[in-house]
């Protein structure tokens, strides 16, 4: 009945539009399209209420205040600024924007050439099977299902350059210690290593699921004609895993440049502004400096950010599974 | 169907204008209630139960047990009034939970705000004057005036006013380890600066550095790492802020004092962490001395757990005498309070500040009393006795140097910190400060 209705409806539209077949096409299809019925609606209404209320309006509300100087205590006495916020974003310093900008990919471009190349070489161990690996994926995905915050305060302690773990270990196999993140140069190297310890897990299980929907008649054919492991691995793994290899970088990329808890937690940010990415940025302005008009217009950049890394996604990953 | 779309469109746009415009006003909701100066007096009586919420940061250990027995003994004392304490973990989430709370219309009664804070708050009107309580413009100066000088000076904003109320003060002191300073043979800890790096230096071997510090970052506020270099530039004659909030971070006085620690740590004397690193590496007898406020002491003795002596002492003295940085966030009360709330935080205020109270609370933390009048009660009598320390460096309270109320100084602390790192780091001490001179002048321009 309700499929009949707005089939009907659809069927108006389409002579409203002057009848094309495009338009019969698409009324034909919605009376089969359960979303486009009013119990879709319905359905969906929650769910969409709530990204609405928490995604959608707070990112228009942040282009908004974007443009102003903000005074959130007291919004009426905000005042406008138009671009200000955008324009001082390249010349404010200590961080500098650029400074900032710099930070976040030094660590987004680390974390997708080693968490991608380290977590490949997993799965492909991983794949191989047996007790010992069977027991090693837990262990691997482990890191990851564990709250970053506590891991992160943890990993303080492991990093402390009087006392800490790490320096016990290079201490004890006679090797140099390390400031870790007290250390301008190594700050963002140790955030990088602890990411990738508790973010390896996620992108190896991906690509261990990528591994198992590839076709192995392409590998066993490759055997018979002689090809190497190796050769096997970059002529005919390699490429059937294209598409998952894609998603990661993509996901890894995206996640990357929204990282923030281990920042806060491990570096603070520091020091000299060594580890301040633009997510930390956006926190220190709004939170600790309340400068919350900056932050918005930082926010807004990031977000521009992370949308042109989701597009490339979109244009460039097919779907998974569809070239096996 | 157009139609009907086009009205679902209208009705979603109008949704959202709703909630967009419901979010500002909510954010400006608390200002609307606004001080009421003309509150007479007579409103100061409770008739009536009240409870008033405060926003607090003493969660844990001594501190904890402290304010919830002297809130107990407030309760008792004012049956009609109920106090409900919110605590938070430091004062990074106090600040964004009561700017939050603000922001939704929810604002706490009282709340604990540096003076930086008070400022920003004051300008957005969310906090009332001291005075505008119902009650206080009759003892207000009388209170006031038994505080040490120190202190009331800190609880004025720029405009001469009095927004905050005093509540825990904190000194600068120094917790050595005794057993190191006898087996490096230091007779008596050091009185002036110069001696002081001649003894770090002389005591850092076989894993023991002598002190180690927290730069500070935006993550943890102000911590001792950037007051000791305000505290060493102030003791060379030039603070770094002048009394408008002008910063001088270029100036010989703090250039040399970032020197100083620079030298330290190029000498293997100095380390840096976080998170209270020189308690750490001082219970670890792993470090000579640890700078920090006075409010720490039972968190060091703590972290000594009795496996050494604890040797207490005030600060050496630079070129142009000894100088003390006085920490402890102050009490605001906000706007959107009712009178009877008002009423009712004014007598809280009175009973946090009288000298009863401050006594027990010092005895129990190891903060300092705000009046000179709670060292003659007796529960502070056998502190004294413990800790003589403290009746020789309380009247410090008198002249300490404090950060300048206006609210660029949160970030100018941060550039500060920023540039320790960045000195310690192998930037030239001069170069590291005049980047924070430079981002501080515009965050002052900026206000």
């Amino acid at each position: 009945m309700i499929g009949t209705t707005t089939g009907a409806a659809g069927s108006a539209r389409a002579q409203q539009g002057g009848g094309s077949k495009r338009a019969r096409r698409a009324g034909r299809s919605r009376t089969r399209d359960f979303r486009y019925t009013k119990k879709g609606w319905l359905y969906s209404g929650p769910a969409v209420l709530i990204f609405g209320a928490f995604v959608i309006i707070p990112t228009f509300y942040t282009f908004y205040m974007s443009l102003w100087n903000w005074n959130v205590l007291n919004p009426s006495l905000s005042v406008y600024k138009g671009l200000g916020n955008y324009r001082e974003l390249l010349t404010a310093s200590d961080p500098g924007f650029l400074q900032t900008l710099w930070n976040s990919l030094y660590f987004t471009g680390a974390m997708v050439i080693a968490g991608t190349a380290i977590s490949l070489c997993l799965a492909l161990l991983l794949q191989r099977g047996g007790t010992t690996m069977n027991a090693s994926r837990v262990a691997i995905y482990l890191p990851n299902a564990t709250p970053l915050i506590a891991t992160s305060l943890i990993w303080a302690w492991i990093y402390n350059p009087q006392f800490g773990l790490a320096n016990w270990v290079l201490h004890s196999l006679h090797l140099p210690t390390s400031p870790w993140v007290e250390g301008q140069a190594t700050s963002m190297p140790a955030v990088i290593l602890f990411s990738l310890w508790h973010e390896v897990g996620f992108t190896t299980i991906i690509f261990l699921g990528g591994l198992t929907i590839i076709n192995d008649e392409y590998s066993e054919a490759a055997r018979v004609d002689g090809a190497g492991p190796w050769q096997e691995f970059w002529h005919i793994i390699w490429p059937q895993l294209r598409p998952v290899t894609s998603f990661v970088v993509v996901i890894t990329t995206i996640l990357s440049l929204q990282s923030f808890t281990q920042f806060y937690q491990l570096s603070g940010g520091g020091p000299n502004n060594a580890t301040t990415t633009l997510s930390y940025l956006v926190y220190e302005e709004s939170q600790v400096l309340q400068n919350t008009g900056y932050a918005a217009a930082l926010a807004v950049v990031l977000f521009l950010i992370t949308v042109f890394f989701s597009l490339v996604r979109w244009r460039t990953t097919p779907d998974i599974g569809i070239t096996s | 169907m157009h139609s009907r779309y086009r009205r679902a469109a209208a009705i979603a746009s109008a949704a959202v204008a709703t909630v967009l415009a419901t979010a500002a006003c909510a954010g400006g909701g608390s200002s609307s209630s606004s001080a009421s100066p003309s509150a007479s007096a007579n409103a100061a009586a409770i008739s009536k139960p009240v409870t008033i919420s405060f926003d607090e940061v003493y969660s844990s250990g001594t501190l904890k047990t402290a304010l919830q027995s002297a809130v107990t003994a407030f309760e008792k004392a004012n049956p009609k009034i109920t106090v409900d304490l919110t605590t938070y973990a430091s004062y990074g989430p106090l600040l964004t939970a009561e700017t939050a709370q603000v922001a939704a219309g929810k604002a706490p009664t009282i709340g604990q705000a540096y003076e930086s804070w008070a400022e920003k708050f004051a300008s957005s009107k969310v906090i009332v004057p001291i005075s505008s309580l119902p009650g206080a413009s009759s003892t207000m100066s009388t209170d006031l005036s038994t505080f040490y000088t120190g202190v009331q000076n800190d609880l004025k904003l720029p405009d001469g006013q009095v927004w905050m109320w005093p509540f825990d003060k904190s000194l600068q002191v120094l917790f050595y380890n005794a057993d190191l300073l006898k087996a490096d043979g230091i007779t008596s800890t050091p009185a002036t600066w110069t001696q002081f790096a001649a003894d770090l230096k002389s005591a850092s071997k076989n894993g023991v550095v002598g002190i180690t510090i927290d730069p500070g970052n935006a993550t943890e506020g102000v911590t001792s790492g950037e007051e000791w270099l305000e505290e060493l530039a102030a003791s060379n004659g030039t603070p770094v802020y002048t009394s408008n909030g002008t910063p001088q971070f270029t100036s010989p006085a703090v250039v040399s004092a970032m020197e100083y620690l620079v030298n330290l740590k190029k000498e293997g004397a100095l380390a840096t962490g976080s998170n209270y690193p020189g308690e750490t590496a001082l219970g670890a007898k792993k470090g000579l001395v640890d700078l920090s406020s006075s409010a720490g002491y039972y968190y060091e003795q703590q972290s000594v757990g009795g496996k050494f002596p604890l040797t207490t002492t005030v600060l050496p003295a630079g070129s142009t005498g000894s100088v003390d940085e006085m920490a402890g966030a102050n009490l605001v009360v906000f706007a959107s309070a009712t009178t009877e709330q008002k009423a009712a935080a004014w007598k809280f205020l009175q009973y946090l500040s009288g000298p009863v109270e401050q006594a027990a609370w010092s005895a129990a933390t190891g903060y300092y009393p705000v009046t000179s009048q709670a060292l003659t009660e007796p529960s502070m009598a056998s502190y004294l006795k413990q800790n003589p320390w403290v009746t020789s460096t309380i009247t410090e309270l008198n002249n300490a140097i404090v950060d300048p109320p206006y609210a660029w100084v949160t970030q100018c602390g941060i550039d500060l910190s920023t540039a320790i790192s960045a000195a310690l780091s192998g930037t030239s001490a001069s170069s590291a400060l005049s980047t924070a001179q430079s981002a501080c002048t515009t965050a002052k321009s900026n206000g």
